[in-house]
């Protein structure tokens, strides 16, 4: 079939014969191709800033002490449906927990070159006491230099100096986000009271924030001084954090070193899977009630279309009289239905940049309890929204033109141009 | 050079209605046969209902008969596709209704110029040429970019004539062109079929009610109850 220019003509002059209906429908298409696109910088930029936090300021992949053959992680375990058995955590220290010797572990991952960095950490839990305030808190015993080339506190400290934790020995930094707990400031001593009952009088050095809640909420202490409060040998960590150069690469990166050093190790993925699912979860559903905002646009471009149709079957009937085809009336109407998408898409993908720009700009008070904290919306900017959105209407407004193409096609020439005007 | 321009062989024409769950059948052309030489102006006359609209129809193959066949320029259509038969009327067809039809979005030169460009044949400056020298022809040209409604019903008749002759047609077919017109008007479009007819040799087929129109004409084909009545040349 050959579209020629006069059937585009055709087309154009019909549709702008009827313009307030024309631009109805465009302005319908536009919205629905605006929340959509909204909707998906939205989920994408939410998803987007969470992964880029994570990524830049966790560890990209945890060895930890932990046994891999450990079968249960889940508290209720249902074995079948007449039973439910449930099993505890062993609270208390496990040896089993610990890699022991670890500047030997070490070596064995450094054999990988995708692995950048190791950093061992060693993680206690603590009540700490200030004022009146007791908690439960826990401590990370780190190598400054190291953990600060994963973590990047230096970068992220909102009071006093990340250096001052290598010099003096009894220094720790608190997470802002305990910190608050506590209220406690730089230059603060605070107790922190380990699991065999000794008390350690420890200096508040520095304040960090990195916007992840969970690294936020802990604090940061030599790990020589963790070792001595939670009474560990000093070849004894908890973990391992790891930095790759290929992220891409990493679940490899994970399985060899689980293979060639019998500990557990998780990518950032499998550590934030809950939560990556959560949103994923979240956004298909959000795409799935905006999809039918497009739909409902799509019945506005079938009804024009109908109407078109319908009031034209004099002209129908003329043009096929003088030889235009089946397949070119059709043409008329499925083109009428993509200038309507493509206009209605082009409007959209305006009234959405300028949405994601106001969205962006909106202040929003940050959660404690969320993973990722920001003091505004995180707005994914990609032009692939616009893209695939509009290709989306398009294909929306299609598949709406093609019952009305296809009855303007099956007009009888003679039963119109019989009857009068 | 076969002379025969349309021929009609045994053609019936039956029409199919549903009433409730009855299904009706009648007969509306009959074992019709005759032949159309190139050339010609021929006048179809007869009672309303006869069937001459019908029949100017199958001429036009616009409609397929139930039985028979129906020969344009040599070719039996009876076989031909919808889109075959869609491009034999475009090149060899003009058709004239008894409303106008002009397409009402579109101005007098641009309805003219549909046809020429619904294959492509022309490009848009050679279908405008000829469009206006078509609608100076019928005495149009002051009004080349009025829309049809700022035009009388004579008017209108007149552009409509220009298109059905744009695409320099074999045969003009046209549907009492007169029925709607007063006198003069009327006067005026005979005259333009007459004048096209001897000029150019223009074949052409007119139905019509009016008496006095058909005997201008060189052949009459009177029809009566689907058959024809009688045929007299003049
Ligand atoms: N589509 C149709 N629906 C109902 N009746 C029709 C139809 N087409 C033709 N007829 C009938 O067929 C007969 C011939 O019609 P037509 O060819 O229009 O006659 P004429 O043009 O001579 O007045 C008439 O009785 C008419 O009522
Ligand atoms: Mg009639």
């Amino acid at each position: 079939m050959i579209i020629n220019r006069n059937i585009l003509y055709i087309a154009f002059r019909q549709l702008s014969h009827r313009r307030r209906q024309t631009l109805l429908t465009i302005g319908g298409i536009g919205i629905s191709v605006m929340v959509l696109i909204s909707a998906i910088s939205l989920m994408d930029g939410l998803l987007q800033s969470f992964t880029n936090k994570i990524i830049n300021s966790a560890p990209h992949i945890i060895v930890s002490g932990e046994k891999i053959t450990n079968p249960v992680s889940d508290l209720l375990y249902k074995k079948d449906s007449s039973s439910t058995f449930m099993f505890y955590k062993n609270v208390e220290r496990n040896d089993e927990d610990l890699i022991k010797n670890y500047a030997r572990v070490e070596n064995i991952i450094y054999t990988d070159p995708n692995i950048k960095l190791v950093s061992p950490v060693l993680s206690i839990n603590v009540i700490a006491k200030f004022g009146i305030i007791s908690q439960p808190m826990l401590v990370l015993g780190i190598i400054p230099k190291k953990a600060d080339a994963i973590t990047k506190f230096s970068e992220n400290m909102t009071e006093g100096k990340f250096d001052e934790l290598e010099r003096s020995p009894d220094a720790i930094i608190i997470g802002s986000s305990a910190a608050k707990d506590f209220q406690v400031k730089v230059g603060d001593r605070i107790n922190l009271v380990s699991n065999f009952g000794n008390t350690f009088a420890v200096n508040v050095v520095g304040i960090f924030s990195t916007g992840i809640n969970d690294v936020d909420n802990n604090a940061y202490a030599n790990l020589r001084l963790a070792q001595n409060i939670g009474n560990y040998l000093p070849n004894e960590v908890t973990q391992l954090y790891l930095r790759a150069n290929n992220l891409d690469k990493i679940s490899g990166s994970a399985q060899t070193i689980k293979k060639n050093t019998n500990y557990d190790a998780k990518t950032w993925e499998e550590n934030a899977a809950s939560v990556i699912s959560l949103y994923k979860t979240i956004s298909s559903m959000i795409y799935f009630l905006v999809f039918f905002v497009l739909l409902v646009a799509g019945f506005g471009v079938a009804n024009i279309l109908i109407t078109n149709v319908l009031e034209k079957y004099k002209d129908i009937a003329i043009l096929k009289s003088f030889g235009y085809k089946n397949s070119e009336i059709s043409a008329i109407y499925i083109i009428q239905g993509m200038m309507v998408a493509m206009l209605g898409a082009l409007i959209g993908c305006l009234l959405g940049f300028i949405m994601i720009q106001i969205l962006s700009s909106i202040p929003i008070t940050p959660s404690q309890t969320s993973s990722v904290r920001s003091d505004h919306l995180e707005m994914g900017k990609s032009p692939y929204y616009f893209l695939l959105t509009s290709i989306f209407a398009m294909i929306v407004s299609f598949f709406a033109s093609l019952g009305p193409s296809r009855s303007a096609s099956k007009v009888n020439p003679v039963d119109i141009l019989r009857g009068e005007r | 050079m076969n002379d025969t321009i349309i021929e009609f062989r045994n053609v019936y024409k039956d029409l199919i209605t549903q009433d409730n769950n009855e299904v009706i059948q009648t007969t509306i052309l009959s074992d019709l046969n005759f032949k159309i030489q190139r050339g010609e102006f021929t006048s179809i006359t007869g009672p309303s209902g006869s069937g001459k609209t019908t029949m100017l129809y199958l001429m036009g193959i616009l409609d397929k008969p139930t039985k028979g066949t129906v020969v344009l320029d040599g070719q039996e259509t009876t076989a031909l596709s919808e889109e075959q038969l869609a491009v034999l009327r475009n090149d060899k067809l003009g058709f004239i209704f008894q409303f106008h039809f002009l397409l009402p979005e579109f101005s007098s030169l641009e309805n003219v110029m549909m046809p020429m460009l619904a294959r492509g044949k022309y490009t848009y400056a050679a279908a405008r040429e000829a469009a206006k020298e078509l609608l100076e022809q019928v005495e149009m040209g002051n009004k080349l970019n009025s829309k049809p409604n700022q035009l009388s019903g004579g008017q209108q008749q007149r552009v409509a004539i220009a298109r059905a002759l744009s695409n320099k047609p074999k045969v003009l077919l046209a549907d009492e062109p007169t029925g709607n017109l007063d006198s003069k008007n009327s006067a005026i479009v005979f005259d333009l079929f007459k004048k096209l007819n001897e000029e150019t040799n223009q074949t052409i087929i007119v139905v019509t009610h009016d008496e006095g129109f058909a005997h201008r004409t060189r052949r009459i084909l009177h029809v009566i109850d689907g058959r024809i009545d009688y045929s007299t040349n003049i």
